[in-house]
């Protein structure tokens, strides 16, 4: 579980918006259980799970590494992103395998959550005994909040630029970050073995609360070895040197700082080197872990994750310089990959991919304000086809804000299908939203004669109906868009101009900070565990120039169904299911994106593994644990 | 005009060029749209509320002096260059000159090797071929030379990566050394050397395609001059024909490819480094662009430009040191 809390509020829920290019679209799969969001291995494991860890598995990544170990706010490539997860443990508030959060029983040994009067609400944990730092440094709850000081903290935030947003959330915080103030009046150090910390009462009620009780440790005798922790009646503080100048030099220091060559760990496995020559990292089991919230140690002795190709990584599963490859997408690798299953020369497991690939608008431009204009454009795509040729059959398609892994999907398959429009391609229904939108004249302002351009007088003007669209090279989502698109928008009397452009570009145009603005672009969004539509889709202003509501949409209906899910408590799932439906089916009818494809993902993996189960939301980083090789 | 007198006068013209390449070279980089701050605050655009990473992104645009006008900031990165501070990347949040040494070791050391293989073989090739001008021999090294540097350079990759690493598994598919390797010393160099055979190989070959048709070119201009009929006729043996009186006057076209090859050892080359899976600066220059990650951009495109205006000077005092005859004068 990740430090940061703010993110742990706001965005731990959040879904990580990854822009990248796709597409794609329907429910078909080659998977013979379409519905399958789940895993399914196919190889047999008679091997037995060893007692004590043995052997080395190496994992193919299509991400080259960084030499940067601490955590995302300094770096949040892909892969290293999961090395922090086997690095560094003992969160308190962790995510279970059907991507729930609880708090980790192997960590927490109490828990309290108390109201108060002021509208703020104090969690306070306490750890158990037992713990301890990879060089046998008893972990205490000194480590927890030196890290939520530390992360919070103006001399960090002097480290590189360092957030410093851990306690965000918090009481204090933005006394203490701005350095008015020692004390963190939010966090406490109650006794050796337990912390509070009192969230603020405009962060409340928040659904995914629990976050705010989500601490980890850092080594504060590694990192800042001659400071304490102390508390005070106005809070936690750090006592002795602690200084920017300290933390530049145990923290930054490109040999030996604990960014780079993190030593004193407490994950399931420990640090052993990173080549940078080969962009190769080597992780060896941590003999001291007390095991994740299941208390399942690793048995996997050594980990080395290495970068490979998409074009050939199937060979390196072959030839066997690689043992597993993780989340391959896409025709030909899953065809060859499937075809080593076949010959009995690797397993597989499957499950599909917790986002989807779609065509965002921007729904503050003209003519895409218009949500008629938006359903046209999705009817005239036949989404079906779009996925089976991207994807060459290996993608589903959905028909609004969700992602196949989410357990609401689980729960409302039946009701999704009877209730969503599905948007099958049909140009006279799109010609009908754009009739009753007021596209109905000709340039010369008669009336439109069927064929041509669509115009519409705006404020006495009469405007065209053509779209901007600004895509990225190489991108195979642009081509196929690029295919299937522009005869059907002509047919029913609008244009489409495709703009190409670099990632940077597109990103600016997005944001609204570049030369031009466009109507609508092919990127891709991943659904985080905490997913928090009420961000993505608030009208007010701050939202969409902070990249949230990057739609740009400002539509009160969608907004308030967003904001009527943040207070509904964790553990009511029937009132969050009810809700998160009319929040989709609202989406549904506004589609500021159309959702194109979502893929399905496989997992290659040579027969010396065995235990192997990974999802969207129990990642390879932890199936590592259950998982073993032959000796 | 001196030989020191001249390279005054080209010392004191690379420098004029430098700072007009470095200032022309700055204005491009700042005037591609993308804000570098945005892409290297990335993800915490979002895992932020909008308040608090305004506030970020302003913090860091300050810190890295972007907030400040074009020119002041063009003076503050020269000044820093200068002194050997080649800035902050964005990308790797780093100081550049902590992140640039791998990269630019593996490029060094691939392109050393594959010199080193080009021109042990090409000049002997290109001077064989040269001697048995329109034989058998000659007229199967001209047909396959131009095979050689005709393929795409991704084709060739292509095509070895299957032959000699799935089809029959000799080599490793990609990468720089063994997976977990523990191994040291010679035993470390020869893996090493194992992972280069393939990218080595591939950049081999038209590489020697070129030479050696350059070569010969040179050499069979040579092989008609009056003064090689005239050692012969003195009776000198034909080695000593060929190696000593020809091959030294050919060498002056040599050396003009030589020194860009030597020049060339820090470039990069995306294709071979993406296929093969060879981190070298080939691709920290594109990933760099993308990013807009212009401290390490501009560090190394001002590198390419020093050396290649270094180069020239280099290949003119090479060409006095082969040829007496040539004078360096303005």
């Amino acid at each position: 579980m990740k430090k940061t809390r703010l993110m742990s509020l706001l965005l731990a829920g959040v879904m990580a918006v990854s822009m990248a290019a796709c597409g794609g679209q329907a429910p078909v799969t080659n998977n013979g259980d379409s519905s399958a969001a789940g895993s399914s291995s196919a190889a047999g494991t008679e091997s037995t799970r060893p007692t004590e860890p043995q052997g080395q598995l190496v994992i193919g990544s299509t991400t080259q590494m960084g030499n940067d170990f601490y955590d995302p706010s300094f770096s949040n490539n892909a892969v290293n992103y999961k090395t922090y997860d086997l690095i560094h443990g003992y969160g308190t508030v962790v995510s279970d395998i059907d991507g729930n959060y609880v708090y980790d029983p192997t960590v927490v040994a109490s828990h309290t959550e108390t109201e108060n009067e002021d509208g703020t609400k104090t969690y306070t944990v306490t750890i158990n005994d037992g713990l301890v730092w990879s060089d046998g440094t008893p972990i205490t709850a000194k480590d927890y909040v030196f890290q939520l000081l530390l992360e919070s903290s103006p001399e960090m935030n002097g480290v590189d630029g360092y957030p410093s947003q851990s306690g965000y959330s918090l009481v204090g915080y933005q006394e203490f970050f701005n350095g008015e103030t020692e004390y963190f009046a939010g966090v406490h150090l109650v006794d050796e073995m337990t912390y509070s910390v009192t969230v603020r009462a405009e962060e409340l009620p928040y659904h995914y609360d629990i976050t705010y009780a989500s601490a980890m440790p850092r080594p504060m005798h590694v990192i800042a070895p001659d400071c304490d922790v102390e508390d005070t009646a106005e809070g936690a503080t750090i006592t002795g040197e602690f200084t920017t100048d300290l933390l530049l030099k145990t923290i930054n220091d490109p040999t030996s700082g604990y960014r780079y060559n993190p030593t004193v760990t407490c994950g399931p496995y420990l640090f052993e080197s990173f080549d940078v020559a080969s962009a190769q990292c080597t992780l060896v089991v941590n003999p001291n872990y007390a095991g994740d919230y299941r208390g399942v140690k690793p048995v996997i002795e050594k980990l080395i994750i290495k970068m490979v190709r998409t074009d050939t990584m199937i060979n390196e599963l072959k030839s066997g310089s690689v043992d597993l490859l993780f989340q391959c997408s896409g025709a030909d690798t899953i065809n060859g990959g499937l075809d080593l299953v076949d010959q009995g020369l690797a397993q597989d497991n499957t499950f599909f991919r917790n986002g989807y690939g779609k065509v965002q608008f921007d729904c503050s431009q003209f003519p895409t304000d218009s949500a008629n204009v938006r359903k046209a454009i999705a009817y005239c795509l036949d989404r079906n086809e779009f996925a089976r040729q991207y994807s060459g059959g290996y993608a589903a398609v959905v028909h609004s804000y969700y992602g196949l892994a989410q357990w609401e999907y689980q729960e409302s398959k039946d009701w999704i299908d009877q209730n969503l429009e599905t948007y099958e391609k049909n140009l006279d229904e799109a010609k009908a939203l754009l009739e009753a939108d007021g596209w109905t004249l000709n340039a010369d302002g008669t009336e439109y004669s069927g064929t041509g351009l669509r115009y519409k007088e705006v404020d006495g003007e009469l405007k065209p109906l053509v779209i901007e669209w600004a895509n990225t090279d190489g991108n195979p989502v642009s081509d196929l868009l690029a295919t299937m698109l522009p005869e059907a928008m002509t047919e029913i009397g609008m244009q489409l101009n495709a703009t190409t452009m670099d990632f940077p570009t597109l990103q600016a145009a997005i944001t609204h900070t570049g030369d031009k603005t466009y109507n609508m672009y092919n990127l891709a969004v991943g659904f985080a565990l905490a997913s928090s539509p009420w961000y993505y889709y608030s009208t007010d202003p701050v939202w969409m120039q902070g990249g949230y509501n990057s739609n740009w949409i400002a539509d009160e209906e969608l907004e308030a169904v967003a904001e009527a899910l943040k207070p509904i408590p964790f553990d009511d799932k029937e009132t969050w299911l009810t809700a998160w439906q009319n929040f989709i089916a609202v989406w549904n009818d506004k589609m500021p994106d159309i959702p194109l494809y979502s893929d399905e993902y496989y997992d290659f993996f040579s027969n010396k593994l065995h235990g192997w189960y990974s999802t969207s939301v129990w990642e390879w980083s932890r199936a590592v644990l259950d998982a073993w090789v032959d000796a | 005009m001196g030989k020191g007198r001249y390279l005054l006068k080209r010392l004191i013209y690379i420098v004029f060029v430098f700072f007009i390449i470095s200032i022309l070279m700055f204005w491009i980089y700042k005037s591609m749209p993308g804000d570098p701050v945005d892409i290297m605050l990335g993800s915490s655009k979002t895992t932020m509320k909008p308040d608090a990473y305004q506030a970020l992104y302003e913090k860091t645009k300050a810190s890295l002096g972007l907030d400040q006008p074009l020119p002041i900031q063009y003076f503050a990165w020269m000044g820093n260059m200068l002194t050997g501070h080649f800035g902050y990347s964005t990308q790797y949040k780093q100081e550049v000159i902590n992140v640039i040494g791998a990269p630019m070791f593996n490029t060094v050391l691939l392109n050393l090797l594959t010199m080193v293989v080009v021109f042990v073989i090409s000049i002997p090739l290109g001077i064989a071929t040269a001697v048995r001008k329109n034989g058998a021999f000659d007229k199967s090294v001209q047909v396959l030379t131009i095979v050689g540097y005709s393929i795409p350079t991704f084709i060739i990759a292509l095509l070895s990566i299957f032959l000699l690493a799935v089809k029959f598994p000799i080599f490793p598919i990609s990468g720089v050394r063994s997976a977990g390797s523990t191994a040291t010393g010679l035993a470390a160099v020869g893996d090493m050397l194992w992972h280069m055979a393939l990218p080595v190989l591939v950049m081999s070959v038209s590489g020697i395609g070129g030479i050696t048709r350059y070569v010969r070119a040179a050499m069979i201009d040579v092989l008609r001059m009056d003064y090689i009929k005239t050692a012969r006729a003195k009776g000198l043996r034909e080695k000593t024909v060929i190696y000593i009186h020809a091959f030294r006057n050919a060498l002056i076209p040599v050396v003009t490819v030589t020194t860009w090859w030597v020049v060339g050892l820090f470039g990069g080359s995306i294709v071979i480094e993406s296929v093969f899976l060879w981190p070298g600066l080939g691709k920290m220059l594109i990933d760099g662009l993308l990013q807009r990650d212009f401290a390490v951009v501009l560090t190394m495109q001002m590198f390419y430009v020093v050396l290649s205006l270094a180069g020239n000077v280099i290949m003119d005092v090479a060409y006095t040191m082969v040829d007496p005859r040539v004078r360096l004068d303005g």
